[in-house]
C-alpha cells in the first residue's frame, strides 16, 4: 500500500435481506483528496458510506484505513478487526450526516465538546477554547449557548460540521450534507466544505450537489445499482462521460 | 369545628403512612424501572425475555392480588416482613413495571440518527445512553410519568386491606364510630391536595424541560 493512500475499499458486498446493494466496490482515498459520490437514489452510494464507518457492516470484502484493516478476508472468511483497532480506526473519521443529528438536549458548544470530554477525557477548560476556535471557523461563535431547534438548517449543519472536527479526524465523510436544506441555505454548507478542502482534509461525499463535484472535488465516482458505473476526474467526467448510464443521469441533473 | 379538628388531627397521622408508601415507592420504583427498560432492550435474550415475564406478572394481575400475596402467602413458605416492608415491596414491583414500559417506550422514540451521531463520535453504549438517550427520553416520558405518580397517590389507598391505618382506613375507622361522613370528605380533600401539588410539580419540570425544543 502505497503511502498517500488512506482509504482502500476493496470488492465491498452488502445486502439488505435478498436486496443486494453493494455488488463489489473498489475504492481508493488518497490522503488530501476530495471524492465525491453521485448517483441516482437507491444506487447505494450511501450505504457504502455508512460501511466505511461500520454504522452498516459488510458481507464480503475488505476495508483497510491508513494500512489497518478494519475487516478483511480471513481463510474464506469476511472478519472484522477486534474492538480496540476497530475503535481505533473509526477515530480516524468524522461524519456529517443529512439529518444534522444534532443533540437537542444539548446547547451548540455542549455539542461540540460532549465527545471530546467523554471520548477523549479531555478538560472542558481545554477542549472549549478549540471548540469556539471550530464555532468561529464555521461563522457560528456567536450561536455558541443556543439550543439546536433555535438555527436553521444551514447553521445546524455547519455546527455538525464543526462537531465532527472537535475529534480532530483525518477523514471527513458527508452524507448527503445539503439534501435536507432550503436551496438557499446549501450556499454556506458547500462553503465550509470548501474550506475544509482547501485545508488538505481528506473527504468521501456523497451529493446531489453537482457544482460541488466539479469545482472542489479531486474524483467522481458514479454509482447505480450497487456498482461504480464510471469514475474521473471532475473535468473529464462532466465535460465528457462515457457511459449511457452516466450520460443520461447528468442531463436530467443539469 | 372543634369536631372536625378532631377529625383531621388522627387523619393527618394516615397521611404519614399514605405519603411514607408514595415517596418510598416513587424513589425506589423509578430507578429500578429504568434498569428493567434498559435489560428488556438489552439485546441479551435471557434477560430481556425475564424482563418481559415480570412486566407481564405485574400489570396483568391487580395490585391488589400481589398486595396479598406479599402480605398473606410470602409468610407460608418463611418469608416475614414488617408490614410497610411487604407494602413497599408490592408496590415497588408493580409500579416498576409500569414505569419500565413507559421508559422503554420513550427510549425507542429517540431517533436512530443521535444513535449514530453519538457512535460517530467515539462514544460507547453506555456513554450514548447515559449522555444522549435517556436525557432526552426523560423530556418525552414526563406527562405518562405523571399520569403513573397521580395514580400511586391513590393506590396507596389499597393498604386499607391489610389492616394498615393509611389516611382511608382512619378516614373510614371514624365515619363507623362517629357515623359521620365528613372524613370521607376530609379524606378527599386529602388526596385532591397532594394531587395538586404534584400535578404543579410535574408542570415544573415540564416547564424546565421546555428550554430545548426538538
Amino acid at each position: 500500500m502505497s503511502d498517500d493512500v488512506m482509504i482502500r475499499m476493496n470488492q465491498i458486498y452488502k445486502k439488505f435481506n435478498q436486496l443486494e446493494v453493494l455488488k463489489g466496490i473498489n475504492l481508493e482515498v488518497k490522503r488530501g483528496e476530495v471524492l465525491a459520490i453521485i448517483g441516482p437514489s437507491g444506487s447505494g452510494k450511501s450505504t457504502l458510506l455508512r460501511c466505511l464507518n461500520r454504522l452498516e457492516t459488510i458481507e464480503k470484502g475488505a476495508i483497510e484505513v491508513e494500512g489497518e484493516f478494519l475487516v478483511q478476508e480471513k481463510n474464506g472468511v469476511t472478519t472484522y478487526t477486534d474492538a480496540v483497532t476497530s475503535k481505533m480506526i473509526l477515530g480516524k473519521m468524522g461524519m456529517v450526516f443529512q439529518q444534522f443529528n444534532l443533540f437537542p438536549h444539548m446547547t451548540v458548544l455542549e455539542n461540540l465538546i460532549e465527545a471530546p470530554i467523554l471520548v477523549k477525557n479531555m478538560k472542558s477548560e481545554d477542549i472549549i477554547p478549540i471548540a469556539e476556535q471550530l464555532l468561529a471557523k464555521v461563522g457560528l461563535l456567536d450561536k455558541r449557548d443556543v439550543y439546536p431547534s433555535r438555527l436553521s438548517g444551514g447553521q445546524k449543519q455547519r455546527v455538525a460540521i464543526a462537531r465532527a472536527l472537535t475529534m480532530k479526524p483525518d477523514i471527513m465523510l458527508f452524507d448527503e450534507p445539503t439534501s435536507a436544506l432550503d436551496p438557499e441555505l446549501t450556499g454556506e454548507v458547500l462553503k465550509t466544505m470548501r474550506q475544509l478542502a482547501e485545508e488538505h482534509m481528506t473527504m468521501i461525499v456523497v451529493t446531489h450537489e453537482m457544482a460541488f463535484a466539479r469545482e472542489v472535488a479531486n474524483k467522481v465516482i458514479f454509482m447505480a445499482d450497487g456498482e461504480i458505473v464510471e469514475e474521473g476526474s471532475p473535468k473529464s467526467f462532466f465535460a465528457n462521460p462515457q457511459e449511457i448510464r452516466t450520460k443520461s443521469f447528468l442531463q436530467n441533473m443539469l | 369545628m372543634e369536631k372536625i379538628i378532631g377529625m383531621v388531627m388522627p387523619m393527618l397521622d394516615g397521611s404519614g403512612i399514605t405519603l411514607q408508601i408514595f415517596f418510598i415507592t416513587l424513589a425506589l420504583s423509578l430507578p429500578l424501572g429504568l434498569l428493567v427498560a434498559l435489560a428488556r432492550i438489552s439485546g441479551i435474550r435471557p434477560l430481556g425475555f425475564a424482563m418481559e415475564v415480570y412486566i407481564w406478572l405485574m400489570r396483568g394481575t391487580p395490585l391488589m392480588l400481589q398486595l396479598l400475596f406479599v402480605y398473606f402467602a410470602l409468610p407460608m413458605v418463611g418469608i416475614l416482613l414488617p408490614d410497610l416492608a411487604a407494602a413497599l415491596l408490592a408496590f415497588t414491583l408493580n409500579y416498576a413495571a409500569y414505569f419500565a414500559e413507559i421508559f422503554r417506550s420513550g427510549i425507542q422514540s429517540i431517533e436512530r440518527g443521535q444513535y449514530e451521531a453519538a457512535k460517530t463520535l467515539g462514544m460507547t453504549y453506555i456513554q450514548t445512553m447515559r449522555r444522549i438517550i435517556i436525557p432526552q427520553m426523560l423530556k418525552r416520558v414526563l406527562p405518562p410519568i405523571s399520569n403513573e405518580t397521580i395514580n400511586l397517590v391513590k393506590d396507596t389507598s389499597l393498604i386499607y386491606i391489610l389492616a394498615m391505618n393509611d389516611l382511608l382506613r382512619v378516614a373510614r375507622t371514624i365515619v363507623q364510630r362517629e357515623f359521620d361522613m365528613t372524613p370521607f370528605v376530609i379524606a378527599g380533600v386529602f388526596y385532591l391536595a397532594m394531587t395538586f401539588v404534584l400535578t404543579w410539580l410535574f408542570n415544573r419540570l415540564e416547564a424546565r424541560y421546555a428550554k430545548y425544543d426538538e
